[in-house]
């Protein structure tokens, strides 16, 4: 018996000794849980999420005594194929998928996992959790838990909510969903819903990126997630206009380039004028300009690609003082004719004072606050207290950032805040 | 060297809340582990054991056949060990990552040599 063992032991070896790629666990469950829901329907979507969980299970069984086999992908997609059809062909299940069923068990017997086939159906379920009917909280919190697989705990986690919350969220997402009879297919009013879907993107890799939680790790995974699903967004057939998906994707990944270099080791924040710019990841520079480009050709102006061009133009400029900042103020000039808002303004503030000099954009700052509600952001004071301490007007700087301090919300921002008005009352 | 059979207990389905990466992640470590040992030569076999199964026993004359889980702890699997003595095998053991995840207890149980069998 031992021999025998020893012999079967040895050769599952060689077989069974790869590695998994980073992420691919996660990366799979939302891969296998959108083809599985194309059979059994959006209305039972937690029931393939239970199938892959079982799926993933049974890897971890095998795989961690035997190794992991030549295909991961293939044993997983088989696997949860099989277990599928079990359920479409169990009699109790017969009520909840009467309609489905006969159709969808011939194709399902016959199917063909191909790239084509996942990333289509990864399409469909990005609409699906963006349906117009769903709240943007809710949307995002579908995005990850399905598409990306994450579990409740790791989307509280990164959101600094509770398990209570985000689990809320999901069953208000899934009920609207039960409730419009969301049907799981791409929309006919695709560029409307893209428009939604981009959103909750954006959404999703800003809270990755400007996040308050101390884990960096799943920070940044949240940016990661979000390129991915862009990029799935660019490689399909079914959206023809993908400006804005370039432009986005532009964004995301400049943006994504200064991750490094904007966090101390002790996790506060390194503003942009005193990153180090070696730090800057060039490949994603690249592949930000890269798909800018693309975006450009359209000759279609929107929000993604003015910021997208904004943060272009930061990354190529070897310093902070050599920065082009008259482009950058007209693009901020641009952007405010499409989204005037208090926030776009005191964005604005920053390129404009470069440009036109402190006093004119201390005049700017303090026509914006008493015509709108900025006053009640720290950053809007934060910003302003920089300007004074530029002029050496040291007691406004001083009012301003103790004003900042009272409204900041989270450590971090805190931190930066109480270094800075140190600089002046140093005990 | 001596053989030792390891059976890893938990609570029913320990894994089952875990998120996809932490899945990943136990099949690093943990199957990192034994096949470390499995090259050192000192892992014979490992194994899971499926969630079912029947315990028979024998009683007033008959063979019952009952549900195999009737406590809450259950053996998910198995190494078979081989190690120079007890110490050797329980400091092998105190090296499986499996403990990190803070569910999970081991028995570690010399197998008996019997003269004339093994």
């Amino acid at each position: 018996m031992f021999v025998a063992g020893n012999l079967e032991m040895n050769k599952s070896k060689k077989k069974y000794s790869h590695e998994l790629t980073e992420h691919f666990f996660r990366n799979e469950y939302g891969k296998i849980v959108s083809v599985i829901t194309r059979y059994i329907g959006t209305e039972n979507v937690e029931t393939a999420e239970d199938i892959v969980q079982e799926t993933l299970l049974k890897a971890v069984e095998y795989w961690q005594n035997v190794g992991i086999p030549e295909n991961p992908e293939a044993w997983l997609y088989t696997t949860a194929k099989n277990l599928t059809l079990n359920i479409l062909k169990r009699k109790k299940y017969h009520k909840q998928y009467e309609s489905v069923i006969v159709k969808n068990v011939e194709e399902l017997e016959k199917i063909n996992f191909s790239e084509r086939l996942i990333m289509d159906e990864q399409l469909k379920m990005m609409f699906v959790c963006c349906h117009p009917s769903i709240s943007e909280n809710s949307q995002i919190a579908l995005i990850l838990k399905i598409l990306c697989g994450f579990s409740i705990s790791e989307i509280a986690n990164s959101f600094f909510s509770t398990n209570e919350t985000i689990n809320k969220r999901l069953v208000r997402g899934r009920k609207q969903l039960r409730k419009n009879k969301v049907s799981f297919e791409i929309p006919n009013n695709i560029n409307e819903n893209l428009k939604i879907v981009l959103k909750a993107i954006y959404l999703l890799f800003n809270e990755g990126y400007f996040s308050s939680k101390k884990n960096e790790l799943i920070r940044y995974d949240l940016c990661i997630e979000a390129i991915r699903l862009v990029k799935i967004l660019i490689n399909s057939n079914s959206i023809k206009n993908k400006a804005d998906c370039h432009a986005l994707l532009a964004l995301m990944y400049l943006n994504a380039s200064r991750f490094e270099a904007r966090m101390n080791a002790d996790n506060s924040i390194i503003e942009m004028e005193k990153q180090e710019r070696k730090k800057w990841n060039q490949e994603l520079i690249q592949s930000g300009i890269r798909h800018l480009n693309l975006a450009i050709r359209e000759e279609k102006n929107s929000i993604f690609l003015i910021l997208a061009t904004i943060s272009a133009n930061h990354c190529i400029s070897p310093s902070f003082k050599e920065t082009n900042w008259e482009e950058i103020l007209l693009l901020y000039d641009k952007l405010v004719e499409l989204e005037d808002s208090p926030i776009t303004r005191l964005n604005r503030s920053v390129p404009l004072a470069k440009v036109k000099g402190n006093k004119t954009a201390i005049a700017e700052l303090q026509k914006l606050q008493s015509n709108s509600d900025i006053g009640n952001y720290y950053l809007f004071h934060s910003t302003l207290g920089e300007l004074y301490k530029k002029e050496n007007e040291k007691n406004k700087a001083i009012k301003q950032f103790k004003k900042a301090i009272s409204l900041a919300e989270n450590k971090r921002d805190l931190d930066l805040l109480n270094k800075k008005l140190l600089e002046f009352v140093p005990n | 060297m001596k053989e030792f059979m390891l059976f890893i207990r938990s609570e029913e389905k320990p894994k089952a809340n875990l998120s996809p990466e932490q899945l990943q992640q136990h099949i690093e470590k943990v199957g990192g582990f034994i096949k470390g040992l499995t090259e050192e030569g000192k892992m014979k076999s490992a194994q899971p054991l499926e969630m079912a199964g029947r315990i028979l026993s024998y009683k007033n004359g008959k063979i019952i056949d009952g549900p195999y889980n009737e406590t809450k702890e259950i053996i998910s699997g198995y190494y078979h060990l081989l190690a120079k003595d007890l110490d050797e095998a329980i400091e092998i053991t105190k090296g499986d990552p499996r403990f990190e995840e803070g569910i999970w207890r081991v028995e570690v149980r010399p197998i008996k040599k019997v003269e004339g069998i093994n």
